[in-house]
């Protein structure tokens, strides 16, 4: 059990999704920065009023100093985004967000933890192979491009950051009989009432939104949803659903709370639950149709997580993808499984995937490839 | 390992931690609080902190955590008890970094919180006595 554990942590994977991460998150750390920056601009930093230090041991610096920290934090992250310097850069800006965080109880937000989280685990795995200035840089130079993969570690400990903070949440709610009951929902939208109705919602959808049957219902919905995207993650079969939902999930938030950067983070941590392997996906397409190449132009513009190989069919072919499986699919259910495979259009094209059509058409691939296996074995033995 | 198991103890921490790091309770309350602050002079008077002080402004030196106006009912984003936590260094903080300040002993919050739909619950806080005052 330890031996197969220590295997798949120590496994050499694709460190592309965290690559993708890494460029990411230099704008989350910028809007977190943001008001710190502010702050100090007009004189003022933390030490002009109320903070409470974690420990008196921990080391303070002059305010010009601090402010300067800040400032070298903005632009580190601007090259960790960018991939310039990238282990210095990541480690920079992780250290200058992880020092002002622990600087004051005050600076503490869930969102700020989750990003030190992140700027940590981005820190240690070597990330900035690809999608970076450093590879573009080393390329130019004519020297070898550096593998792209590493041991997998850092990469299921930020599964397990990512998984703890849904899972952590909901927990928390499924305990508390007030929340589970609706009664924390409830009286946060009583007392909101009037902010939600300066929103273009009809009368009857104020009336059930603050109506307390609703909430005991809805906060059961919240709490499972959150609880749902913490187990849903793990399992191949529910993945992505849970990305769906997460997505919709830190939308939701977004819109009905101030979070700073916690939905943008944690929609892009997302990212890091693609399967870690690169360009096992083939998308064939016929390069003397002007569609045919457009589409594949698309796609190697938004395949950020190096999902495709695309690769040109004989003249006259349909546009197929050939899925890792092995299963081949043609035409318009083949366009709906690249879109949702791509970051940017996932979201909008996996409910797609449960049309009847593309169902069928992947059905269909699959007996593609099972029906010679079945005819080799009259047993049907696979 | 040791991440993992410092990340599930820190969740646990959050059951009974003020402050709840690293522990991601969410919108945990609906709860809300309010609080008279006053400063208690060497003479006696209790002074509103809403009123300025020897140069000092309690909304300018307080402007994090929603402490600047404690007389307004809030709502406590992290849960009561990270809010009145939040109040009770505040008090200290005042009280300690006020230096033109020779009136004042203490402060004083005298605080309403309301615990989700529980009914309302009134504590008293004070900071540290300062020295040297009057």
């Amino acid at each position: 059990m330890i031996a197969r554990f220590d295997d798949l942590l120590g496994r050499a994977v694709s460190m592309r999704a965290l690559a993708l991460l890494r460029v990411l998150a230099g704008p989350a750390v910028l809007l977190h920065l943001q008001p710190f920056l502010s702050h100090g601009w007009d004189g003022r930093t933390y030490q002009d009023g109320f903070y409470e230090p974690y420990a008196a041991w921990y080391p303070e610096l002059p305010e010009a100093v601090y402010v300067g920290l800040l400032w070298l934090a903005a632009a580190a992250a601007v090259a960790m985004s960018l991939g310039f310097l990238t282990r210095v850069a990541t480690a920079t800006t992780f250290g200058i967000v992880a020092y002002n965080l622990f600087l004051s109880t005050t600076h503490f937000h869930n969102n700020r933890a989750y990003l030190v989280i992140v700027l940590g685990l981005l820190a240690v795995a070597p990330c900035g192979r690809e999608l970076s200035l450093d590879a573009w840089i080393r390329r130019r130079r004519g020297r070898a491009a550096l593998d792209t993969s590493a041991p997998a570690w850092p990469l299921w400990l930020l599964r397990f950051e990512c998984a703890a903070i849904y899972g952590a949440s909901g927990l928390s709610k499924l305990v508390d009989p007030d929340w589970f009951g609706g009664t924390v929902t409830w009286q946060r939208v009583v007392r909101a009432r009037d902010e939600l109705e300066a929103w273009p919602l009809p009368d009857w959808a104020v009336s059930a939104l603050t109506d307390r049957g609703f909430h005991t219902g809805a906060a059961k919905f919240i709490v499972l949803t959150e609880l749902f995207i913490a187990l849903g993650l793990w399992w191949r079969g529910t993945r992505y659903a849970a990305v769906w939902v997460a997505v919709v999930f830190h939308l939701s938030i977004e819109t009905s709370a101030s979070v700073q950067v916690f939905s943008y983070l944690g929609i892009a941590v997302l990212v890091i639950w693609a399967v870690p392997s690169t360009r096992d996906r083939v998308l064939r397409i016929d390069p003397a149709v002007g569609r045919h190449r457009r589409w594949g132009a698309v796609v190697r513009r938004l395949d950020w997580l190096a999902r495709f190989r695309v690769e040109p069919a004989p003249t006259g072919s349909r546009m197929e993808v050939v899925d890792r499986d092995g299963t081949t699919i043609f035409g318009a259910p083949a366009v709906v499984l690249t879109l949702s495979r791509l970051p940017l259009t996932a979201w909008f094209a996996l409910p797609a995937l449960l049309h009847p059509g593309v169902s069928r058409a992947r059905r269909a691939g699959r007996d593609r490839i099972t029906a010679p296996v079945a005819a080799e074995s009259p047993m049907g033995e696979r | 390992m040791a991440v993992v198991a410092l990340q599930l103890g820190l969740v646990a921490r959050g059951y009974w931690s003020d402050h709840k790091e690293f522990a991601f309770q969410m919108f945990p309350e609906s709860s809300t609080w309010r609080a008279d602050v006053v400063r208690v002079t060497a003479d006696g008077r209790r002074v509103p902190i809403e009123r300025a002080w020897s140069g000092y402004r309690w909304d300018e030196l307080v402007q994090d955590r929603g402490l600047t106006y404690p007389s307004i009912r809030h709502h406590a984003d992290a849960g009561l008890d990270n809010q009145l936590a939040f109040l009770e260094s505040a008090l200290d903080w005042v009280a300690n970094n006020t230096p033109r300040d020779d009136e004042t002993r203490y402060l004083e919050a005298r605080v309403t919180s309301w615990h989700n739909a529980d009914p309302p619950r009134v504590e008293v806080m004070r900071s540290g006595v300062r020295q040297g005052a009057g």
